[in-house]
């Protein structure tokens, strides 16, 4: 027995030291992504107003629409999207590898390296220097700053992912170490086709829609999948339900994903079998989002308490029930008949929505309640921030995706109906413009808890406490959202 | 699974679709091979070259930093894949020429169409019309007797203006683009290149070069030169005679 303990205790000081060298640039990532996430809320809840109120806001060019929405989804993209996602992929490979981290002083370089960039692309944008090709919108100099920038902040997960001991993978670590090797590919890809080499212009917007999809599927999913991966069975305290599934779930993935995207292009002049194919993996996602599904939910299950309580487990389980219906949507929309209604309505953004912010963001949302409380060695402040941030982000997104999926749909048929008036399609969908709206202002209410939140453990005023704040209330937490009384005194005692 | 076996499948899995739709067809259609018209379909033998005037690249720019592709396509699809070949104006006109001839210029996109783009503006929406035949479009709207304006610049000023006060569209809900014009006070007779119909009493209504490169890049959108029969795809084609 002493052995064990021995060993528990030396587990416990090794954890311990891996946060302690991840805290500063893991917060700089969360905090700076969070800040990010509610500028881009605010972009998407103006540009949404404006497209059922042209005169909102109107009278100048850094706010018209076009730039507005340009400047929304690269935000949520480059500012959040990937700065969650190196957050979470650097804490956790340093987890599961056993190794502190060595170069925090390099990772926070790049980081602001990578700010300074996504600010520069932001300004770009709003002044009217955008590119115009969709999520590459920064002005052409910018990408090179972050791919650069990349590097800097990842190659050391990989170092310390070939350094480990004991050679034990975990199946998180299949989806960080993929991703990993995923991005720089896709992003130099995407970016070389386009802006580099001299092609044909169908074929360079071919490249621009498959990058969309191929950074979805192969960058923010296997982040996502590898953050659940990681935290449902430490939460729940028991495996992963099937090992063959997740093995399955994972390469079904990878050779699926990166055929989708380009179905954007359907019946353009470009070789026919490069939208279909690409319609037809999207149409296929729809087997790892199953296989992954049920093994994640399969591994929850018998433990909804553990769900209504923590909110890691939480915002994971809402992430993965996303991502199942991504796979479902992905099947219906897909399809030869309802391509056409998708191809060029409301419903492509709706479906980004969905993988980006229903998906992405709501396991990143858990891993970052998860991880934030361990690196800064004090407990969330409040309860009800948690749970404010978690209704409206549920009730937000699913209003965004319903609206624009089924907006969408509608203005497709009134697209195709070529008999009837222009106007019958142009006005088809303003109902729904006015619910996303609605819906943005939700989001980006509870986002703003979040942030506050964050920022709030950043300071280091979190509760030093020996118990996590969880969403249900015992005996610890009776009455009061902030913890027992005590916990608020030695607050106070931090702050003088 | 060893380390290197996981990274070949990596390659693998993501290679061989990177290759097939990505580098293969990317150095295929760099240089797609030109198309000539032939003495029994066209009723002569010349290469086809895409006829495009005015500042694209310039006005192309414009469009991009301004987010036009958002709300606007430029892409014709075949009828297996959508059906805006039957809107009227959209994929050419079906009219009858000066002549009383019957003319009917309906196709759909070809990959010559972006000629002097480097990036084909497909767009994302359609909360606008699709713009691929807009010049041709505005050129006609301009011979209707109640417009406003007298020339196609004119009628794009307009609309780029205030896209709900001078075009009759009272519905629309295209963002004004007053930022690209300038607005300044007249001195003497005032400036030729003002604007008729946006300028109000002692004040003048410029476009900035951005609005008038715009303007021509749109202008330069037209589905009306005869292409050969080989890539006409129109459903009513016929072979000359």
């Amino acid at each position: 027995m002493p052995t064990d303990d021995i060993a528990f205790q030396k587990d416990s000081e090794l954890r311990a030291k891996i946060d302690r060298s991840l805290r500063h640039p893991v917060m700089f990532f969360f905090a700076s992504g969070a800040t990010w996430l509610a500028l881009s809320l605010l972009l998407g809840f103006i540009s949404s107003a404006k497209a059922h109120s042209p005169t909102f806001l109107d009278g100048c060019g850094f706010l018209s629409y076009g730039r507005v929405y340009a400047a929304h989804l690269n935000l949520l993209v480059y500012g959040w999207g990937c700065q969650a996602a190196f957050g979470l992929v650097i804490w956790l490979m340093a987890r599961l590898s056993r190794k502190e981290c060595s170069a925090v002083g390099i990772i926070l370089t790049a980081g602001h390296v990578w700010n300074f960039g996504v600010l520069v692309g932001f300004l770009g944008i709003m002044a009217g220097y955008g590119t115009g090709k969709p999520w590459m919108e920064f002005p052409v100099a910018v990408w090179p700053i972050l791919l650069l920038s990349y590097f800097f902040i990842t190659v050391w997960s990989f170092v310390q992912f070939r350094c480990s001991e004991g050679g034990k993978i975990y199946v998180a670590q299949w989806y960080l170490v993929a991703a990993l090797f995923w991005f720089p590919w896709i992003f130099l890809t995407a970016h070389l086709f386009v802006f580099v080499f001299n092609g044909h212009p169908v074929m360079a917007a071919a490249v621009n829609a498959w990058f969309k999809y191929a950074l979805i599927f192969l960058f923010f999913t296997p982040v996502a999948l590898g953050t659940a991966y990681y935290l449902v069975p430490k939460v729940t305290g028991r495996p992963i339900y099937s090992y063959a599934l997740a093995l399955f779930g994972f390469w079904a993935l990878a050779v699926i994903g990166p055929w989708a995207g380009m179905q954007r292009l359907a019946g353009a002049p470009l070789p026919q079998f490069m939208p279909y194919l690409g319609a037809a993996a999207t149409i296929l996602i729809f087997i790892p989002a199953l296989a992954v599904g049920v093994n994640i939910i399969m591994t929850i299950r018998g433990h909804e308490d553990a769900v209504s309580a923590s909110p890691s487990l939480r915002f994971t389980l809402g992430g993965i029930v996303s991502f199942l219906t991504l796979g479902v949507l992905g099947l219906i929309l897909n399809t030869p008949g309802t391509l056409k209604l998708t191809q060029f309505s409301l419903t492509g953004y709706g479906y980004e929505i969905l993988a980006i912010y229903g998906f992405f963001s709501m396991c990143a949302f858990g891993g970052i309640y998860f991880i934030v409380p361990r690196i800064t060695r004090r407990e969330w402040l409040s309860r009800r921030f948690i749970s404010w941030h978690f209704w409206l982000t549920v009730y937000g997104v699913g209003t965004v995706v319903v609206c624009s999926i089924m907006g969408g749909l509608f203005q497709g048929q009134a697209q195709e109906a070529y008999a009837s008036a222009w106007m019958d399609a142009a006005t088809r969908s303003y109902a729904y413009n006015i619910g996303t709206t609605i819906a943005w202002s939700f989001i980006l209410f509870g986002s703003i808890f979040f942030l506050l939140h964050l920022l709030l453990m950043w300071a280091r005023l979190g509760r030093r406490s020996q118990h996590p704040t969880l969403l249900k209330a015992d005996d610890h937490h009776e009455a009061s959202p902030h913890g027992p009384e005590g916990d608020l005194d030695e607050l106070q005692s931090a702050e003088a | 699974m060893s380390f290197k076996a996981f990274t070949l499948a990596l390659m693998f899995s993501f290679g061989i679709p990177w290759l097939m739709i990505i580098v293969v067809p990317f150095s295929k259609m760099r240089h797609v091979e030109p198309i000539y018209f032939t003495e029994e379909a066209d009723g002569r033998d010349d290469v086809y070259v895409p006829r495009r005037a005015g500042r694209i690249a310039n006005g192309a720019a414009v469009y991009a930093a301004n987010g036009c592709y958002i709300c606007h396509t430029q892409l014709i699809r075949p009828s297996f894949a959508g059906s805006e070949l039957g809107r009227p104006g959209w994929a050419g006109f079906k009219e009858q020429d000066d002549a009383g001839i019957p003319v009917d210029t309906r196709r759909e996109t070809t990959p010559f169409d972006y000629v002097g783009e480097s990036f084909a503006q497909i767009g994302l929406m359609r909360n606008g019309p699709d713009l691929s035949n807009v010049g041709g479009r505005i050129e006609r709207y301009v011979k209707e007797d109640d417009a406003d304006a007298k020339t196609p610049e004119n009628w794009l000023f307009l609309h780029l203006y205030d896209p709900r006060k001078k075009v009759k569209a009272y519905w629309s809900t295209c963002p004004s683009q007053a930022h690209l014009f300038t607005t300044r006070n007249v001195y003497g007779q005032g400036s030729p290149d003002a604007v008729p119909g946006l300028s109000e009493e002692g004040e003048e209504v410029l476009p900035t070069d951005k609005a008038l490169a715009l303007a021509s890049y749109l202008l330069s959108m037209k589905k009306d030169d005869a292409v050969p029969y080989s890539i006409n795809y129109s459903r009513d084609k016929k072979k000359a005679e």
